[in-house]
């Protein structure tokens, strides 16, 4: 049988860093290809040359047997390509009709031709076995239904290759069930589908194919019966963990923080939760890693524990003992808490301000005498603070937007260190800063839990996780999967129970664990 | 909340039936399209036909405020016409837009007496207006009397000059001093507007040390003039001449001595209800009135001013 | 001397400064037979560039948060005939009528900050609702008719009341007759709210929102307080705006302040204050004052053609605007 794709040799780098590094990929009539990997490690971008989205990569693309070279999305729709992003593509105010046929329209002489249009959409809609009005608008629909509704306009565009990235991390179980029943249905018309996810659950279920990326590489590729759960994870996992990272444990003190039964709700009260009923606590001086793959919900936590979603986030919260209501950032701030978030461009820091501004950004009550505020004491502090971090700035006065990446982390940092917090929730605290700036964070994170600051740790870098954290909580589609100490925990276990596996107890019993 | 919509309801209830109570001996409804209500002259039209009106109790008047849009003063036509009143008077915005919806009132048997601003078409009842531009010359005309052979300077603070009051104000103006040794030596288009005059006036103060004469197209301009004049102590030996009249601006300067001169244009108002008056009563009036003008300076403004030639 | 120009020129401040310079250059070019290098010709710059100065004040805190606000010319309005009325025809005590004034200017902000900072209306529809709003409130309570000493009596006849003293002493001037009170009053205005932005944790908090608005409410800054105190500022200086604008045309006019926010919001970018937020000062917005001050000056002395002045500002505004665009890295 012939591949319906195929790719052979993908390179690509950004910016001089390999992110795809020779490549083989194909997709056959009727089958179901997972495409698994850790984060960063390259599916996505694979995904999007095949769809067109860059140009500038090495290596061959066929198509039934013909040689193509989409270079824009258009083009690659034409060929009968489909992506189905997490982002979804759909014009929210527009009817489900009108979005089925957005981009091909029924037209006759420039006028739409309403009934053809009407019927083609209800026949598309009718393939996948999905039942919406069709004059009612989307943005009214659940998020789990436009899900559907995009894979239904990827079938009408008579696309035979159809990639779904992550198609289920939003979906509820029912709605992921009917998700799968449209997946079987495409596979029976001879449709090739490429689908990534981070569920073992998904994988075992719907995969006739896996291939697994690592760092650029393509590591294996396999029938999905002749790949066990353990040998996937190995796969993915495959590096040794290095002893970069220098933890010095220290002796962990009282309960600082005790979060139970924590909820975050989606943004669409039909979607799932973002954070399910989570309990956990951290004490003093004691780092907590947060394990997970996307859509974890790690970061929700933090940020619905901070005080930063109001209105999604229930549960309990407890501070040194003392039951504390947080319905905004301050409250959390003034119980001595400090979010460090995920993007410091993006929510971090304001980057059109002076680094001064920034590190005082969230003690400006306390630096000011009645509102007044008094900038030789703000100068001071940034500049103590600067120097603990050893953030290098040609003054402190410049804006913040002109810092080196790791500065501006170190920036961002700052800025709570200022407001002198006890529980220091850190969502990615090393992203996209160079080896240095990364060893000075790691080095603070000691001081700071021998100054008997709690730290809840959110990393992607598997690592990282295993090296800095006291002890680690791996987290599922918002849901803890498993507790690790130091000891046990290992990039395997880590893994397994960041792709659903909920951790058993023989699973503790199993060998080729890694220690770091 | 409910406390003020029961007192809202009352007033309304009350309103009612004033309305009723006034109707109830009305004979006639007169309709009044104003093109706008945001200049004070406009204001002073309607004043001026409440208080002619209410001299006649056999009279209702319904006025309606375009609010300086055309389509809203031709759906205004079609609710008089629709609401069958007795007669329309209308102060249109434009000439031509307005002379449709008009038509049609004729042709329902309405006549429509049309103020101000004439309109495309002699499809009317009546026409009555002021002529700006003889009013622009005889300001001219009264000023070379005054001055002339002095070689007086001029300041001209002209009205909106892609209107055709402030055009004809001015042209008038200036074909009335052609030929005598009057000088315009300064001129700005201030729009109408009295914050706007007095920075010109500024300008002009700063860059001319004999300034005789200072000519705005309305009364509020030549205020303007005035004020700025006199914060730096020059406004003694100068002339300051006006064009309005109304009540509460030209006229009152003028007895406060701020004004030297204003030149009346009347708004109308009162002829065109005894004109209505006269139609209804079924005469036969004139096609045109053109209204005559009046000056106030010191001397007459006591005694009502006097009219000009 | 040229690297002391470059390094000048790279800041905001300094091309502002140089934009000033230039205009003050094209005044000497075109003085109009020696007018502009008058002392009373600056002297009347300036204190015709102050009430749009006070509104560019508030205007510059709004602009500030990333936001806009059309509804200044209206409510100076508002503050004018309010002023007007009761200082006139209600004969309430001068500093009774400002409170009066300035709470009623606050309140109008403050419905525009609510809109905006509640309820999560973009700011141009709040404030161009607010716009109307306003204007028909000043038609409203005037009757639609200028309110001046000039009252009608019971009987019909047009009384002349005496001019409330604080009109004249507003439209005074001190120094000498060098400074005009309503000068002085702009000097104050810009002062307070430099002082606010520059020394206050709340004008640290509007470059903030303005910035970076979700960094920012992750900082704990009360951004929703911080929004809707920057309209309620704005209200204040169109009220105090309105006060001086009745005191020069010794009456209050329903229609006074009609398309000033374009000239206020002009003077603010003029300046280098980014429509965008988080960057930009009072200082920069004092310079924007300067320069279109004195270019509707140059324009007036020189009895430019209003034709040609539309085109002029025009251009001036875009070259502006294009000096202070921020070079891409």
């Amino acid at each position: 049988m012939r591949a319906l794709a195929s790719m052979r040799g993908i390179s690509k780098s950004f910016g001089g860093a390999p992110v795809l590094d020779g490549v083989d990929f194909d997709v056959f009539p009727g089958e179901v290809h997972v495409l698994a990997g850790e984060n960063g490690a390259g599916k996505s971008t694979l995904i999007k040359i095949l769809a067109g989205a860059y140009s500038d990569y090495r290596g061959t693309i066929e198509l039934d047997g013909r040689r193509v070279r989409p270079v824009s999305p258009l083009e690659a729709k034409r060929l009968g390509i489909a992506v189905i992003h997490q982002e979804l593509s759909l014009v929210p105010p527009m009817s489900v009709a009108e979005n089925l046929l957005l981009g091909s329209p029924l037209v006759r002489a420039g006028f739409v031709r309403a009934r053809a249009q009407r019927a083609g959409a209800s026949a598309a809609l009718a393939e996948v076995g999905l039942n919406l009005d069709l004059d009612g608008a989307v943005e009214d629909l659940p998020i789990s239904s436009r899900q559907l509704l995009e894979i239904a306009k990827a079938v009408r565009l008579e696309a035979r290759v159809i990639v779904m990235d992550e198609p289920s991390s939003a979906l509820n179980a029912q709605d992921a069930e009917l998700l799968f029943s449209i997946i079987a249905r495409l596979k029976a018309t001879g449709r090739g589908i490429v689908y990534i996810t981070h569920r073992m659950e998904e994988i075992q279920r719907l995969a006739d194919r896996v291939t697994v990326l690592r760092d650029g590489r393509m590591v294996g590729s396999r029938e999905a019966a002749r790949m066990p759960e353990r040998e996937l994870v190995a796969l993915m996992v495959g590096r040794e963990v290095d002893d970069r990272f220098p933890r010095h444990g220290s002796a962990p003190g009282s309960v600082a923080l005790r979060v139970e039964g924590f909820s975050v709700r989606g943004a669409d009260r039909s979607a799932r939760p973002l954070v399910d009923a989570v309990s956990l606590s951290v004490r003093r001086g004691e780092i907590l890693g947060l394990g997970g793959l996307q859509d974890s919900g790690a970061s929700q936590l933090l940020l619905g524990i901070f005080g930063g979603l109001p209105g999604r986030a229930s549960g309990r919260l407890e501070v040194e003992g003392r039951e504390l209501s947080v319905r905004r950032p301050r409250d959390a701030i003034d119980a001595g808490l400090a979010l460090l978030s995920n993007d410091r461009k993006a929510t971090g820091l304001v980057l059109s301000q002076s680094v001064t501004a920034n590190i005082c950004a969230a003690s400006l009550g306390r630096l000011s005498t009645w509102g007044w505020r008094n900038p030789a004491r703000e100068a001071g502090l940034a500049a103590r603070i600067g120097a603990s971090l050893r953030l290098k700035a040609a003054s402190l006065d410049m804006e913040a937007e002109s810092l080196s990446g790791g500065n501006q982390q170190k920036a961002a940092i700052g800025k709570w260190l200022a407001a002198d917090p006890r529980i220091l929730l850190l969502d990615e605290p090393t992203r996209g800063i160079d080896v240095g700036a990364k060893h000075d964070i790691y080095q603070l994170m000691n001081e700071w839990t021998a100054r008997g600051i709690a730290i809840l740790l959110i990393t992607s870098e598997m690592p990282e996780l295993l090296a800095m954290s006291d002890r680690i909580l791996v987290m599922h589609r918002g849901r803890i999967t498993s507790e690790l100490s130091r000891d046990e925990a290992s990039a395997e276990r880590v893994l397994s129970a960041a792709m659903g596996k909920v951790e058993a107890a023989e699973a503790a019993a199993e060998g080729k664990v890694r220690r770091c | 909340m409910r406390r003020i919509g029961k007192a809202w309801a009352c007033a309304l209830v009350v309103a009612a039936l004033f309305a009723m109570g006034a109707s109830a001996q009305a004979k006639w409804t007169i309709g009044m399209s104003q093109c706008n209500l945001g200049e004070p002259w406009r204001v002073q039209m309607n004043a001026d036909i409440k208080g002619e009106a209410d001299k006649h109790p056999e009279i209702k008047m319904v006025f309606k405020d375009a609010q300086n849009d055309t389509l809203i003063q031709r759906s205004h036509v079609e609710e008089f016409i629709s609401a069958k009143v007795n007669l329309i008077i209308i102060s249109p915005k434009e000439a031509q837009p307005l002379a449709e919806p008009v038509s049609k009132a004729m042709a329902a048997g309405i006549p429509v007496i049309v103020l101000d601003r004439d309109i495309i078409g002699e499809n009317y009842t009546q026409f009555i207006g002021a002529d700006n531009k003889k009013i622009g010359k005889a300001v001219g005309e009264w000023l070379v009397r005054k001055y002339g052979g002095k070689g007086a300077t001029i300041v001209e603070l002209m009205g909106l000059q892609t209107s055709t009051p402030g055009q004809d104000r001015h042209n008038g103006f200036i074909e009335a001093i052609r030929g005598s040794d009057l000088k315009v030596i300064f001129q700005a288009d201030c729009k109408w507007l009295e914050p706007d005059a007095r920075k010109e006036m500024e300008s002009a103060l700063a860059r001319y040390k004999r300034i005789d004469v200072v000519y705005g197209h309305n009364d509020p301009s030549a205020h303007g003039a005035f004020l700025a004049a006199q914060s730096v102590g020059r406004e003694k030996g100068m002339a300051f001449v006006g064009i309005d009249s109304l009540p509460h601006e030209g006229i009152a300067y003028v007895k406060q001595g701020i004004l030297t001169a204003t030149f009346q244009y009347p708004t109308g108002g009162d002829v065109a209800v005894v004109e209505a008056l006269k139609v209804l009563g079924g005469q036969k009036v004139a096609k045109r009135i053109v209204l005559g003008s009046r000056i106030f300076t010191a001397d007459n403004v006591a005694a009502g001013g006097e009219p000009l030639k | 001397m040229l690297k002391t120009l470059r390094k000048a020129l790279s800041s905001s401040a300094g091309r502002a400064a140089l934009e000033f310079l230039l205009v003050l250059a094209l005044g000497m070019a075109f003085n109009a037979d020696g007018a502009f290098f008058k002392l009373g010709t600056h002297r009347d710059t300036l204190r015709q560039a102050s009430v749009y100065g006070i509104l560019a004040c508030g205007m510059t805190m709004v602009v500030i948060t990333g936001g806009i606000d059309l509804s200044v010319g209206s409510i100076l309005g508002v503050s004018a005939v309010s002023f007007s009325i009761l200082t006139m025809h209600m004969d309430w005590p001068w500093p009774a009528a400002v409170l009066a004034c300035v709470l009623l200017g606050a309140a109008l902000g403050g419905v525009s900050g609510g809109l905006v900072a509640r309820a999560k209306l973009q700011p141009f529809i709040a404030t161009l609702a607010m716009q109307y709003f306003a204007r028909g409130l000043a038609k409203y309570i005037t009757g639609g008719k200028k309110i001046s000493t000039y009252v009608t009596a019971k009987s019909g006849e047009v009384v002349i009341k005496e001019l409330p003293s604080i009109f004249k002493d507003i439209d005074s001037r001190i120094l000498w007759g060098n400074l005009s009170i309503v000068s002085v009053i702009f000097f104050v205005c810009i002062a307070v709210a430099w002082v606010f932005l520059a020394r206050h944790k709340w004008g640290r908090e509007l470059y903030s929102v303005g910035g970076n608005e979700e960094a920012a409410r992750l900082s704990g800054v009360p951004v929703r307080m911080t929004k809707f105190l920057a309209y309620a500022f704005a209200g204040i200086m169109c009220a105090v705006a309105g006060i001086a604008q009745a005191a020069q045309e010794t009456q209050g006019d329903p229609e006074a302040g009609k398309d000033y926010e374009v000239i206020a919001i002009a003077m603010v970018v003029i300046g280098g204050t980014s429509l965008s937020g988080g960057r930009g000062s009072m200082g920069l917005t004092l310079l924007g004052i300067l320069t279109i001050g004195y270019l509707q000056k140059i324009l007036s002395i020189n009895a430019v053609p209003e034709a040609w002045r539309l085109m002029v500002t025009g251009v001036i505004v875009v070259l502006a605007v294009l000096t202070q665009r921020r070079r891409a890295k």
